[in-house]
């Protein structure tokens, strides 16, 4: 994600409570040969806490390009209310969210499109199959272009 | 419920009011009959003794008239006067005989009669005997007679006898009158008392009913009540069950999630290690290159033995983890279809099950020409159900059929259908290799499968099926015999009574 747009390098903020998922998401977006920093968090409050900061205004990220890493069953929260909040923030609505999860219930799926996030992909069990979502995401990474930070 | 009068004795008493009520009517009823008859015969009778007195009148009036044209042909010796005298004892004894009528039933009369008549015979016969002297020429004969007062007696007898007897029937006359009125007194008091007591009966028993009428609308309400209640109570019961089976569903479903999780994480690293495994022999092969340039020659040989013994290993047992990975991913899945069925909302429509299974029919013709298999299907009844679980049910039941048939048969599938008047049935039968009575049961249960294991299958199919069946309200059942057939039997309810929302 050689972000033209910006100063900066996009950070992928990832929320992923399990550490095998995060890493095996982690490897694969590095195969693709997406250089950009990832921010991990293991739980919604921590992801929250730093994408909206201390006060939860969301000024933090401000001005940040960011793209963010969803997991939905996290053991605090469920991303659905992560995203809600992301898409609801005057400051961060327009961020790119990628739920990336093992749900493929279509109501869920529905649910979070409603809410506006960019991208659902469903975690397949088949390695052959993830590690081929995840370098497809990369790739996906390296051509997006997230809004410039006013 | 309090009532003061049980329901046994208000029906009682209401029959015994009833029953009062109708013994009183046909008490007046009678009552009247009888005193209007007693009137009428009083009538009766007064009209005979009227006519007795008038007729006695006349006989002491005819007598009379004889004796006075007797009179007359003595003073006069015209025999005129004798036609008048001829014609009255004829007429006399017409009277005594039409009186004879009246009087039979009386003993009284009859003697007075009797009286009555001997004295008029005994009157004829002298003025006959008068008469003829006369006529015989010995007047003066005659006359004496008359003078002898013989004549006169009888006469003064007949009318004391007369008047004797007419007074006894006025004074009879008068009796039967005061009867006749006491009568008629008496059904005024029969009538006016009967038809008040049946006013009173019928007020008491409007009473009665309005009474019990009340208390049964008070039961009434307390049935409502406790009709109302017991709804609440089933409602509640039902709202309990779904919430039951609900907490099952999510529970399979979270379960099966929240195991997929780590699946993916072994599932990943196994494949990183198959991965790394390229690098590590490629590091042994390195090494060992590096010793024998070290050692001598010889050893090399069982060294690369031993590598790739190393290698086989390796692969093995990276090769059972994934078939189990996979083998409990299918499972994984299976549960999640299950659940997600179970919360899948359903839509009640009229299905035409022709279509639905003409449809079926046409997805797997293809397969069905392969195996030269005959589908035959009867014209089936239509049903209130949900569409897609209807062709879920019979596509699997379908499926099945086409998939166990036998190596020595031409495999025949037959699909009918009929109504009873709750219920639409529809079977489908095939000739396959059917199965074993001590498997009814377990070729319903979860990754459950029976007989010999020559065909691909999780053994969710049919499980699936009767948790459709189930929710849709409807029962399912099998029949076969092994070597035979089997017949699986799908009951649903003709109009839609499963639950919209989700698993009962």
């Amino acid at each position: 994600m050689n972000s033209r747009t910006s100063e900066r390098p996009v950070e992928i903020v990832m929320i992923e409570d399990d550490d095998g998922h995060a890493r095996l998401i982690e490897k694969n977006i590095r195969r693709a040969g997406v250089n950009n920093p990832i921010t991990p968090f293991k739980n919604g409050t921590d992801g929250i806490n730093y994408l909206f900061g201390a006060d939860g205004s969301g000024l933090t990220s401000k001005g940040k390009p960011l793209l963010v890493l969803l997991d939905l069953n996290l053991p605090d929260m469920t991303g659905v209310e992560i995203l809600g909040r992301i898409k609801s923030n005057e400051h961060m609505k327009r961020v790119p969210v990628v739920v990336l999860t093992t749900t493929d219930d279509a109501l869920e799926i529905q649910r979070c499109y409603d809410l506006g996030c960019n991208v659902y992909i469903t975690k397949p069990v088949n390695y052959e199959n993830f590690a081929n979502a995840i370098r497809q995401l990369g790739l996906f990474f390296s051509v997006i272009q997230v809004p410039s930070p006013e | 419920m309090k009532l003061a009068l049980p329901r046994w004795r208000f029906l009682n008493l209401q029959t015994l009011l009833l029953g009062a009520g109708f013994l009183l009517l046909v008490g007046i009823g009678a009552a009247t009959i009888y005193l209007v008859e007693r009137a009428a015969s009083d009538s009766r009778e007064l009209a005979v003794t009227l006519s007795i007195e008038d007729k006695l009148s006349d006989i002491l009036l005819t007598v009379r008239r004889a004796e006075s044209s007797q009179r007359g042909y003595l003073l006069t010796n015209d025999s005129t006067y004798l036609e008048d005298f001829r014609g009255a004892e004829p007429e006399a004894q017409e009277t005594i005989a039409e009186l004879r009528g009246l009087s039979e039933a009386s003993a009284t009369r009859a003697s007075t009669l009797d009286r009555v008549a001997t004295l008029v015979d005994g009157k004829f016969r002298e003025m006959r005997r008068i008469v003829e002297l006369n006529e015989a020429g010995q007047r003066d004969e005659a006359l004496a007679q008359v003078r002898e007062g013989e004549g006169r007696r009888i006469m003064v007898k007949l009318r004391d006898v007369i008047e004797e007897a007419v007074e006894a029937e006025g004074e009879l006359a008068t009796v039967r009158a005061e009867t006749s009125r006491r009568t008629n007194t008496r059904l005024l008091i029969v009538t006016l008392v009967g038809t008040a007591l049946i006013i009173g009966i019928g007020a008491i028993s409007i009473m009665l009913v309005q009474r019990n009428y009340r208390r049964a609308e008070i039961a009434r309400q307390e049935l409502a009540g406790t009709n109302a209640n017991l709804e609440r109570i089933v409602e509640y019961r039902t709202a309990d069950l779904t919430e039951a089976n609900e907490e099952i569903q999510r529970f399979a479903y979270i379960v099966s999630h929240d195991l997929r999780s780590p699946l993916v994480n072994v599932m990943g690293f196994t494949s990183e290690l198959e991965a790394l495994r390229q690098d590590i022999f490629a590091e042994l092969e390195r090494l060992r290159a590096e010793v024998a340039a070290l050692k001598n020659e010889a050893d090399t040989a069982i060294e690369e033995d031993r590598s790739a013994q190393l290698g086989r290993d390796f692969d093995e047992a990276v090769g059972f983890i994934k078939t189990s990975i996979a083998n409990m991913d299918r499972l994984i899945n299976a549960v999640l279809r299950l659940s997600r069925e179970g919360r899948r909302q359903f839509n009640p429509e009229t299905v035409d099950m022709n279509a639905l299974i003409g449809g079926i029919i046409e997805t797997v013709s293809h397969r069905a020409s392969e195996l030269q298999a005959t589908l035959r299907v009867d014209a089936l009844p239509p049903v209130e159900t949900d569409l897609l679980a209807a062709q879920q049910i019979f596509g699997n039941l379908i499926d099945n059929a086409l998939k166990y048939g036998r190596h020595d048969e031409k495999l025949q599938i037959d699909i009918r259908g009929r109504l009873t008047a709750t219920h639409a049935i529809y079977d489908v039968q095939d000739n396959g290799r059917g199965i074993d009575p001590a498997d009814f049961q377990r070729v319903f249960e979860l990754f459950r499968r029976a007989g010999k294991q020559d065909r691909p299958g999780e053994g969710i199919g049919l499980a699936h099926v009767r948790a459709l069946v189930r929710r849709m309200g409807g029962t399912m059942g099998l029949n076969s015999e092994p070597g035979k057939g089997s017949t699986f039997t799908v009951t649903l309810p003709r109009r839609w009574t499963g639950d919209k929302r989700s698993a009962v």
